[in-house]
């Protein structure tokens, strides 16, 4: 620390150390800052139809069952915004066992940037993505969850799943089985 | 003006004023940073966190990198000159003589602060 370089060099070296640990501290603590989220998801109900996989007016495209489900959605995710979030990702998965194991798929999602836009109150959505087995038919298929979940993301750290609500429900079939309707 | 050369031209401090800077550079710091935390938690803005903190870091240079004279209160006291006894094998001659060119200055004592680059 003799000169003026010398101290210029080592006080920088130290803050930047400081502000590494700083930063380590802030990332670290931030899943445990308190919050409350209100969730309630409610299904109407589940309609199974057929229908074309590529094109809709294309017959040599290969037919699917696709289901449409109708729900409601009340939470409240205010209290999940603290310092370090910069967005909530909230989505609802379908997950059910079948012949190849595991499945799981997004049917709707939102990003909540806000907490303006954390007050959630869905009447009567459809999922936003299409919801078909990986097999083209639901056939094997027997209990499926719904699984209302949301992801906060943090400015500093890591991001993780926090599961809200998970309701039970069975899926109709349209097609019998060999295939015909 | 004679103090702003003296405090940035070389900016040397004696051993003293350095442990000084050391301890004081880690207490602005350290407090700067657990203050950023405190100003932005608060505040609930984490930009706010890191403007706190660089702050603190900018008020830690400017008390920590200017050779302040209050880190020149100690100086290094050096042992005085030996003189040379007639009968040592020591060339004194070389070092004190009259006719030994006077404008290059090699003692310590004799050269100044900034100087000591040259």
């Amino acid at each position: 620390m003799n000169n003026f370089l010398q101290r210029l060099s080592g006080i920088t070296s130290f803050a930047m150390s400081t502000l590494m640990v700083l930063v380590v501290l802030i990332s670290l603590t931030t899943p445990f800052l308190p919050s409350n989220p209100t969730h309630a998801v409610q299904l109407h109900n589940v309609q199974t139809t057929t229908g074309r996989m590529m094109d809709p007016y294309d017959k040599t495209s290969r037919t699917a069952e696709y289901a449409r489900l109708t729900f409601d959605v009340d939470a409240d995710l205010s209290s999940m915004f603290n310092w370090n979030t910069k967005l909530l990702f909230t989505y609802i998965t379908v997950d059910y066992q079948s012949s190849n194991g595991f499945n799981r798929v997004v049917v709707w999602d939102r990003i909540v940037r806000g907490k303006r836009q954390a007050k959630l109150k869905l009447r009567k959505h459809h999922n936003k993505y299409l919801l078909r087995n990986f097999a083209q038919t639901f056939e094997g298929v027997e209990g499926a969850n719904l699984t209302l979940i949301v992801n906060p993301v943090p400015y500093l750290g890591v991001m993780y799943d926090k599961t809200m609500s998970s309701i039970p429900f069975s899926i109709p079939r349209a097609l019998k089985a060999g295939g015909k309707k | 003006m004679a103090l702003l050369t003296s405090m940035f031209e070389s900016g040397r401090i004696d051993f003293k004023g350095q442990e000084l800077v050391s301890k004081l550079a880690t207490f602005l710091i350290v407090g700067s940073a657990l203050a950023a935390v405190v100003v932005g938690y608060s505040q609930h803005a984490l930009s706010l966190c890191f403007y706190t903190y660089v702050a603190g870091v900018a008020l830690t240079y400017i008390v920590v990198l200017p050779a302040w004279p209050f880190y020149k209160r100690n100086p290094v006291k050096w042992l005085p000159r030996k003189q040379a006894v007639a009968g040592n094998n020591t060339a004194p001659a070389l070092v004190d003589s009259p006719n030994q060119p006077t404008s290059r200055k090699t003692l310590v004592e004799d050269v100044s602060d900034d100087e000591m680059d040259n």
